[in-house]
């Protein structure tokens, strides 16, 4: 499918706001149309402001039925219908707006100078380098980040002090209700709040920023930066559990990855050893959300990042993070970065860009074939690269 | 009020049904009556009870109608008179010993007094005993008023005495709970000795084992006594008739029903034309007396509650005697006249018997209809709910908010109880129970859920009981749950007593029927001796229960037990006392808003807590509020305060 097609396709899956209903509903339509359709992102946009809905594990459920008609729960949720190409020029530069990653500044090859980062952290540390840089530097004071929770959940939190957040690093593949924690802590006393993000959570942050302030009861504003993470897919917490309990104890498990999509595996990092399964039992634990999710680089964060691909090969690509720039404010973060010798560069090998663009084409791709009602796996999906 | 030594032979004083029968039970000298509370029989067993003194009258709530029934049993075969009380489906439960115990016989006088709920005004059937005297073969008798509820009570017994058997007296909710005057009778002297006499033969009745074999003699043996019974029934007083020589229409009933008709014939001022035979000896129905009265009509109405029980005797006998008694037309339930299920009402019966004769029923008069809906007006809407206070609230809002939070489609087997109000009532109990049958049948359900895993049923399964239902029903359930390792987690709402049928004492509670002291049964000691995991939680802490309850639906199967502890806010060291002074924040609730919508009115429920419309904010009610403190932990802007109450 050419490019103008799929752009044809999504447009259509993601737009029409008034007759699919954007600003329009309450529990009862978030419920029918999200919970109830295997749509919901487990985002956590929907909880902590109200009694009706709570997170629980890796799932965001109702407790109670709301009669109200409208409610901020419908028009947080990512996965409610909203003219996202509207949201996009309402919050971007217009002229940045490239139709496969979003708004674009500049794309960079990085990673964390601090060794010790590096060593706790997913690929190049860029995430956590970047977020205790933006503590420090008095950018924002306090970060919900997703740290290691209880058997395979991460735990959301809100930190402030730097050095906690520089131990919070590594990708968990279960999704955390970060924007619900988001909804506790612009509560609370901090004032700038910066949020690591999926691209579903960067989308739920993105719709509360553009509602009015009555709204939000106040609050959004505290919302500095956004840092987003590539993201193929995140996986049910129940169905992976249930898959590696079979081969190792859980309690053992340091961390995971994918590898490039020649692997076709997922690696788990175990005390001991390396285990490597099959993405073919892996893809059966995506969750049902995530299938029909066309945003591969967060493409509503101030900016993104993900793995880097490079030409010495995974070992060495595994050290390093691929940055897509989106805003004033992310730029100025990374350039700040830089002269403060917080993250290295690369120079970005050629065709590294076109080959993101086909991935998260791809992913587009994918799900524009997919209503937006979750309608059961059988697709298999490839992680970024 | 105590029946026996306030009043004097001779005196008129107006009882209740279930007083006029224990004051019968107590002028036959009844030694030894046991029960299980249920509604409308409770008040029997509780008014004996207030009467009851060592060696000249033992009363008991028993585990449950079976274990009562053998019980009661015990001392027929002791020679003393006897009795055991429960309302209609207990006579289930107590069936399979009824079963043996007709087949064996009695010695001292022994009777079964249940109590029927036509309409289920406060059961979740409207099951009808009165089909348990065919089935078993034993005499039955309807008291149709105050004092025939006593006079029947009391011959029951010398009945029982002369055909060896036990008697069946059969009460319903507007004869238990109606009034009237009773003329009381001599009360016997205190005494009598028990012993049981067993050396002797098995054919012999007087001195030797009490036994159901062999079946073919004894049931034959049985079947002389009913005989024997039919012949007492042919001369009783208690069957009565009113009418005309020949009317126009008979019309055949019993019990309550025998009211509803008079005051239907003479709403239609039919005294002339309608005849009314009440037996108060329905089964079996005495055959030559109900002969004559056919005999003298055409057109037969049997008027009585929920099936044709009357009605099926009656035309067998008079298929039986057509030859004599001519051809008839019969009216009843058959054919529609009267429905077969709920109540009935001076009403239904009047339009009946207007239908058959082509009269008219006065209506109404137009201005007393308005001044009717005018009352009905002033009336308080009130929905069904538990009582502020109660712990059932607070224990079903965090076993909802677990299910829910667990995700999986779990639900809540229910039993009988206050806490059964949960499969019907959103405001008790937010509709988390999804079954609700007999007692004990919850946790039986989900031992039979929890095995279902196999055939990919993932939901969590979850049976609740009270503790008065876990003593009387729940235990071989428990046991079979325990023993097949079915995935269930049990949870036992102790509220420490029999609440909903008003505080009758159970083996958990350390205090007798008769208010002396008595070992009580542990629960928790139970279920762990059974090998079962058991946690104590107070319900009242919402999110320690329900964090609880989301740790015990993870990680591995088998049967674990919660016990919610907690007492009715009704229960007597309670009531009338407040823990917290409860108080709302009018500045933090967030009212009608995106944010919380009303939570603790709309959904919580407590009758504690009001709405003001005016305002936009929610309000403690201090009259109603019973001070429990447990909606200040479902507020989401912590707007409900809880302050310690000072100790009066
Ligand atoms: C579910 C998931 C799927 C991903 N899929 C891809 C992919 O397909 N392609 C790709 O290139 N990259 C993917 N990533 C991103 C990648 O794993 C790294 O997070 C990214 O490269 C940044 O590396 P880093 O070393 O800078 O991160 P780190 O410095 O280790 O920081 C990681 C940050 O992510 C946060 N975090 C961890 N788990 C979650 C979570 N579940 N939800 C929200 N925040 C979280 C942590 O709090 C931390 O701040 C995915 C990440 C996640 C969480
Ligand atoms: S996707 Fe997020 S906002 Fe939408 S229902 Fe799920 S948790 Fe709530
Ligand atoms: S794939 Fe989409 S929906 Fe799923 S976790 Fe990633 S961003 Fe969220």
């Amino acid at each position: 499918m050419e490019l103008g097609k799929v752009m044809q396709q999504v447009k259509e899956r993601d737009a029409a706001p008034a007759e699919k209903g954007e600003g329009l509903g309450g529990q009862k339509e978030l419920e029918e149309m999200v919970l109830k359709a295997g749509l919901c992102t487990g985002c956590g946009a929907c909880v902590n402001i109200c009694p009706y809905q709570a997170s629980y594990r890796d799932k965001t459920v109702t407790l109670h039925s709301c009669d109200l008609t409208r409610g901020r729960c419908y028009d947080f949720c990512p996965r409610t219908p909203a003219d996202l190409g509207a949201l996009q020029r309402k919050l971007y530069d217009e002229s940045d707006i490239t139709p496969e990653l979003g708004a674009m500044r500049g794309f960079f090859i990085t990673r964390a100078t601090d060794t010790a980062i590096r060593r706790q952290s997913q690929h190049g540390g860029t995430v956590t380098a970047l977020i205790t840089l933006a503590l420090r530097e008095g950018l924002i004071d306090a970060a919900v980040l997703a740290g290691e929770g209880e058997g395979l959940l991460p735990q959301a939190v809100t930190v402030s002090d730097p050095e906690t957040a520089g131990r919070l690093g590594k990708s968990r593949f279960v999704v955390s209700p970060t924007v619900a924690e988001f909804n506790r802590a612009i509560r609370t006393e901090c004032r700038q709040i910066g949020v690591v993000a999926t691209p579903c959570q960067a989308l739920a942050l993105a719709k509360m920023r553009t509602q009015s302030v009555t709204a939000t009861e106040g609050g959004i504003e505290k919302l500095q930066l956004v840092i987003g993470l590539f993201c193929g897919w995140a996986l049910s917490w129940r169905d992976l559990s249930t898959v590696l309990k079979e081969k190792m104890d859980l309690a053992s498990i340091t961390g995971m990855d994918i590898p490039p999509s020649r692997y076709h595996t997922l690696e788990v990092y175990t005390r001991g050893e390396t285990i490597r399964i099959s993405l073919d039992e892996i893809n059966l634990c995506v969750r049902e959300s995530c299938h029909s999710c066309g945003d591969m680089t967060a493409e509503f964060s101030d900016l993104s990042v993900g793995s880097a691909r490079l030409p010495e090969g995974w070992e060495t690509a595994r050290q390093w993070n691929q940055v897509i720039v989106r805003t004033e404010r992310g730029l100025d973060l990374l350039e700040l970065a830089r002269r403060r010798g917080i993250l290295e560069f690369k120079e970005v090998p050629g065709g590294n860009l076109e080959k993101l663009k086909a991935a998260s084409l791809n992913k587009k791709r994918v799900a524009a074939t997919r209503p937006s009602v979750g309608n059961g796996s059988g697709d298999s999906y490839r992680q970024a690269g | 009020m105590s029946i026996d030594n306030e009043h004097k032979e001779g005196a008129e004083v107006l009882f209740m049904g279930n007083e006029a029968i224990a004051r019968g039970a107590l002028e036959a000298g009844v030694r030894v009556a046991a029960g299980y509370p249920g509604t409308p029989s409770s008040e029997i067993i509780e008014t004996l009870s207030r009467s009851a003194k060592e060696g000249s009258l033992y009363v008991e709530w028993s585990t449950n109608e079976k274990v009562a029934m053998e019980v009661a049993a015990a001392a027929s075969f002791a020679g003393l008179r006897s009795m055991c009380v429960m309302k209609q489906n207990g006579v289930n439960v107590a069936s399979d010993f009824l079963l043996h115990l007709t087949g064996s016989g009695t010695r001292g006088g022994m009777i079964l007094v249940t109590c029927d709920d036509p309409g289920a005004l406060s059961s979740v059937n409207e099951g009808e005993s009165r089909h348990f005297a065919r089935l078993m073969e034993i005499p039955l008798l309807e008291p149709a008023d105050f004092q025939e509820a006593k006079e029947m009570t009391r011959w029951a017994f010398t009945l029982s005495e002369e055909i060896r058997n036990i008697v069946m007296v059969r009460s319903v909710t507007r004869m238990s709970h109606a009034s009237g005057n009773v003329v009381l009778g001599p009360l016997p002297p205190a005494g009598g000795t028990a012993e049981f006499l067993c050396d002797g033969p098995i054919s012999d009745p007087e001195q030797g084992p009490i036994i159901s074999a062999p079946v073919a003699e004894k049931h034959r043996l049985q079947q002389d006594k009913v005989r024997k019974a039919v012949s007492l029934f042919e001369k009783s007083l208690f069957n009565t008739y009113t009418g005309p020589k020949k009317p126009e229409l008979l019309v055949i009933t019993s019990s309550a029903c025998r009211l509803y008709t008079r005051e239907a014939v003479s709403m239609l001022a039919a005294e002339d034309r309608v005849g009314i035979l009440k037996l108060g000896t329905t089964w079996p129905i005495p055959p030559a007396l109900v002969k004559r009265y056919l005999t003298a009509t055409e057109k037969i109405l049997i008027v009585e509650e929920v099936l044709p029980f009357l009605e099926d005797q009656v035309k067998i006998l008079a298929a039986e005697q057509v030859r004599e008694t001519g051809i008839k037309t019969f009216f009843g339930k058959n054919d529609g006249t009267l429905p077969t299920t709920g109540e009935l009402n001076p009403d239904l019966v009047a339009e009946a018997i207007g239908r058959i004769l082509g009269i008219e029923p006065k209506t109404i008069p137009a201005a007393y209809g308005e001044k009717l809906r005018m009352l009905a007006g002033l009336i308080p809407r009130r929905e069904q709910t538990f009582c502020p206070g109660c712990p059932h609230r607070a224990s079903y809002w965090a076993i909802r908010e677990a299910l829910q939070r667990d995700g999986r489609g779990g639900f809540v087997c229910g039993d009988i109880g206050c806490y059964a109000m949960a499969c019907l009532f959103p405001a008790a109990g937010f509709y988390t129970c999804k079954t609700l049958h007999a007692m004990g049948s919850g946790i039986g359900l989900a031992s039979g859920f929890g095995k279902l895993g196999s055939f990919g049923l993932e939901q969590p399964v979850i049976a609740v009981c009270g503790d008065s239902t876990f003593y009387h029903a729940a235990i071989p359930a428990l046991i079979n749950a325990i023993h097949q390792d079915a995935n269930v987690i049990f949870i036992a709402l102790d509220n420490s007593g029999t609440a909903m049928t008003g505080f009758q004492s159970h083996p958990g509670i350390d205090i007798n029927a008769m208010g002396n002291a008595s070992p009580m049964v542990d629960i928790a000691a139970l279920c762990k001796a059974m090998g079962a995991p058991v946690v104590v939680e107070d319900p009242f802490a919402l999110k320690e229960t329900r964090e609880t309850l989301n740790s015990l639906m993870e990680g591995g199967g088998g049967l674990k037990v919660l016990i919610l502890k907690q007492s009715c806010a009704l229960s007597p060291e309670k009531k009338g006392k407040k823990r917290y002074l409860m108080q709302v924040d009018e500045l933090l609730c967030k009212g009608d808003a995106c944010g919380c919508n009303r939570l603790c009115t709309r959904i919580f429920r407590c009758p504690g807590l009001l709405w003001d419309r005016n305002k936009g904010k929610a309000q403690i009610d201090e009259v109603i509020c019973a001070g429990c403190g447990v909606c200040a932990g479902i507020c989401p802007a912590e707007a409900i305060r809880c302050e310690e109450a000072p100790v009066s």
